[in-house]
């Protein structure tokens, strides 16, 4: 497992930044759903979003992914300004998986990351009619390198496997490999641990510091505080829609705000995690296109 | 791993057998006697030893029900191992009984009164009593995995030219019944063979086979429909309904691009097929055409295409950016502002292009330079007659329709439709150009019926707008949904049953629509991915089924390994 020093941590916040959504603001008639939240993401940073159910975490990332058209505020990958239509943001370079699995439940493992590969391919109707050797080679890369990006993902037994057998930690992996394959700058894993237990969440934070190792940037939603404090080298908190907090992991777990943010003042709660779904105000990413 | 329960032990009643033996035994017996006084019922089955055509039906029933009694517990019991010969043994034994009772109902009722039943066919019927009474003694068994039955390659490949030979002689059979009764029973025997059969497992062997063997397969099965002019010694009478079949299955195949594979609704694709018709007559040499320039026929399918094509982008853009209802329900409408704007260009409401209702009529015969297709060519000693040359025309067209759409669905776009239709809002996130690739679908659907309707104006001599009604879209659609979605054996086999049996079912055209809307009903209820499923469609279908998506991975791991 590789572990984040923090004087290599220290070296990627001032890195080049690569991902910068600036006052993004996303509006459901009267709610202020995401309200001025800045971000910045250098190149090879793992960066942390959490905040409390409701906070709209699961809203700024459908803002930055082109889901939602947001209501003010632009998104700029590497400097150019992305336009919020999904196809544009994945060519531009970011892809993302979901906080409910969103699989291509029946296809295999090997489909679902080629569809993956779909707008980084050019074969058009007649290419694929005309079956000719550019067809043939490219079908075979596609067929390469999402057999390569499974092996990444340690899926390399369930190839044939249909997305709708595998195992659920395994389709969290598979979604990771899926938006792998758009070949991104940066990758959104929404609750990538959710429903996971101790062992599989070690693993999937190993999984990430592989793809952060590879030279990619990572953001990543999570209520799972140990595992986020591990593995980002910067935190941004969401309390209601505006950022409290951005700041290194001991920065951010030190800082009452949150605590209260997250417990609420002088009250006994259970527990963090309560629920996955976010507060009855907040549209999900199923729910409003 | 899901485990199933251990099977029942069964224990076979010692009954069973002999009974079951002495019924075919019967069955076959009886028919070789005479089954009825009179020589003009049910074809004619009143000379002794000489079977007709019912009676050699009624003996192959029984033969495989002797068959599979032996391989249940006899001599055959090495093959019985690998078949669930009970099931088998159960339904061949219920249509066997169907089968001689609508013989005797048939006879009856043709000849004036039960009275006109030969003893011969009682006999038969006995038979058929004791074969269903045995059945009910077979108890079940456990069988062994059919995908571990693997022959020598060239008992495959015999098999798969006996299937295609019999497929091939049935057809041609099926074509030349003139009685409605005999056609009938003639679709009972084809039933109780097919359903015997898939229960037994003869079917998910040959499934397993077609896997292994999918070219020769292919090759086969053009090789018989090539075949087939051939068989009907001259005569066009058949052919006239199979080129007809064909057109049918052709613009069947091309809307199954659309609905089958990108999962679009399209109501009016019947509009295309006929705007390729009319640019087909328009650009015809023919007397009543209403445009000068006439280029040569390959120029006009291609302008034909690609003016039908255009059609489906001006149709779609506007509409295939909302979802599923709002598309049909725009399809529906432009498919009635085709046929009513064909209707008025007439030269009273507008320029006279299509000379509205009477439409453009004597289109001449296709002529590739000096190969005229009216004109009848010997082929191997067998006169190919008009229709015949159509047949073969729309054979090369279907293929060509076929090909097509094949090399889609295996592409990055057949990849890319699969996606959408399993999650349209995933597959945009990941990239997936979802308006492209419905748009895409919906014009190559359009392009290749445009190519098969400039083919049918000259077959059918004459372009009316009254040919392209909303009903024909409906009936394509119905093939698609009956024959299966997204699969290509089973859209040519929709085809074929919704063009075939009305025209050889003609006493029953006062209820074409009502037996076909049962029909379909009775599909959706029982079998909604259709007669011939594509494994995808099958798991949409059934979510819940954990064993079905086994088992599919399983066939996947087979097709990969192949």
């Amino acid at each position: 497992m590789t572990v984040t020093t923090k004087a290599a941590a220290a070296q990627r916040a001032a890195g080049v930044p690569l991902l910068q959504a600036e006052d993004v603001t996303m509006q459901f008639g009267g709610l202020m759903a995401v309200n001025k939240v800045s971000m910045t993401v250098n190149e090879g940073e793992i960066l942390g979003l959490i905040g409390p159910n409701g906070a709209g975490k699961t809203t700024f990332f459908n803002c930055l992914t082109g889901l939602y058209k947001p209501t003010k505020g632009q998104v700029r990958l590497s400097g150019v300004e992305l336009p919020p239509k999904p196809r544009a943001v994945v060519k531009a370079g970011m892809a993302r998986t979901f906080q409910n699995i969103r699989l291509f439940a029946n296809m295999t493992a090997l489909e679902n990351v080629m569809v993956g590969r779909y707008c980084r391919t050019s074969s058009g109707a007649i290419t694929s009619i005309l079956h000719g050797p550019k067809f043939k080679r490219e079908e075979a890369e596609t067929r390469a390198r999402a057999q390569e990006l499974l092996d990444f993902v340690g899926l390399h037994d369930s190839t044939e496997h249909l997305a709708r057998n595998m195992p659920y930690g395994n389709q969290r992996r598979l979604e990771i490999a899926r938006a792998l394959a758009t070949d991104p700058k940066l990758v959104l894993l929404d609750e990538p641990t959710a429903g996971m237990n101790p062992q599989e969440t070690r693993q999937a934070s190993d999984l990430i510091f592989k793809i952060r190792d590879t030279g990619l940037a990572v953001v990543v939603i999570e209520h799972d505080m140990r595992f986020i404090f591990n593995l980002c080298d910067r935190v941004l908190c969401l309390v209601r829609g505006e950022t409290l907090i951005v700041g290194t992991p001991e920065e951010v777990q030190s800082d009452p705000r949150v605590i209260e943010a997250y417990l609420g003042s002088g009250v006994e709660d259970e527990d963090e995690a309560v629920d996955e779904t976010d507060g009855p105000g907040t549209p999900d990413a199923e729910d409003t296109p | 791993m899901i485990t199933f329960p251990p099977p029942v032990v069964a224990k076979h009643s010692p009954k069973a057998l002999p009974i079951g033996l002495a019924g075919a035994g019967l069955v076959i017996v009886g028919s070789l006697f005479s089954w009825s006084y009179d020589p003009q019922v049910l074809g004619d089955l009143s000379i002794a030893l000489n079977p007709g055509g019912l009676q050699i039906m009624a003996i192959a029933l029984a033969l495989l029900a002797v068959i599979l009694l032996l391989a249940h517990k006899g001599p055959l019991a090495a093959l019985g191992q690998w078949a669930d010969t009970e099931r088998g043994i159960h339904a061949l034994a219920d249509w066997t009984l169907i089968f001689m009772t609508l013989v005797v109902v048939g006879i009856t009722a043709q000849a004036g009164g039960l009275i006109n039943v030969e003893p011969g066919c009682w006999i038969s019927f006995l038979g058929a009593v004791l074969l269903f009474l045995a059945s009910r003694l077979v108890l079940a068994k456990k069988s062994r995995d059919l995908a571990e039955a693997v022959l020598p390659g060239w008992v495959e490949i015999l098999v798969i030219v006996v299937i295609m030979a019999a497929l091939l002689f049935g057809t041609a059979y099926a074509l030349g019944i003139a009685d409605a009764w005999v056609f009938v029973l003639f679709l009972v025997f084809v039933t109780g063979m097919a359903i015997a059969g898939t229960r037994a497992g003869l079917l998910s062997w040959l499934g397993h086979i077609s896997l292994r063997r999918k070219r020769e397969l292919i090759l086969a099965a053009f090789a018989v429909a090539f075949c087939f002019p051939l068989t009907q010694g001259g005569s066009d009478a058949n052919m006239s309904i199979a080129s007809q079949v064909l057109v049918f299955a052709a613009a069947a195949m091309g809307l199954n691009i659309v609905v089958g594979l990108a999962g679009l609704l399209d109501l009016g694709y019947i509009a295309f097929l006929g705007s390729g018709a009319y640019v087909g007559a328009t650009l015809s040499t023919s007397g009543f055409a209403t445009i000068g320039w006439k280029p040569p026929f390959f120029v006009v399918v291609i302008v034909a295409a690609c003016f039908t094509a255009t059609l489906g982008l001006i149709i779609g853009a506007p509409t295939l950016r909302v979802s599923g209802d709002y598309l049909a329900i725009v399809t529906l409408g432009f498919g009635e502002i085709f046929r009513l704007t064909m209707f008025n260009l007439d030269g009273n409401n507008g320029p006279d292009l299509t000379h509205g209702p009477n439409g453009i009529p004597a289109i001449p015969d296709l002529t590739f330079g000096s190969f005229n297709f009216g004109d009848t060519h010997i082929l191997l000693g067998i006169p190919i007659a008009r229709f015949s040359n159509y047949y073969l025309l729309l054979l090369l067209l279907l293929a060509f329709i076929i090909l097509v759409f094949h090399r889609l669905n295996t592409s990055r776009i057949g990849r890319g439709w699969v996606a959408i239709r399993e999650d349209e809002k995933a597959a945009e996130a990941m990239g997936v150009n979802v308006f492209g690739l419905k748009l895409l679908a919906f014009a190559t659907g359009a392009f290749l019926a445009g190519m098969a309707g400039a083919i049918k104006a000259h077959q059918d001599v004459s372009v009316t707008p009254d040919q392209y009604i909303f009903l024909e879209s409906a009936f394509l659609l119905a093939a698609i949904v009956l024959g299966g979605m997204g699969t290509i054996v089973g859209v040519l086999v929709g085809a074929v049953i919704l063009k075939l049996l009305p025209e050889k079912l003609r006493f029953f055209a006062d209820y074409r629509l009502l037996l076909f809307g049962l029909l379909l009903v009775l599909m959706m209820r029982f079998r909604p991915e259709g007669i011939v499923a594509s494994r995808r469609r099958q798991l949409e279908f059934h979510e819940e089924d954990e064993e079905l998506a086994v088992r599919v991975e399983g066939d996947i791991a087979e097709e990969a390994q192949a």
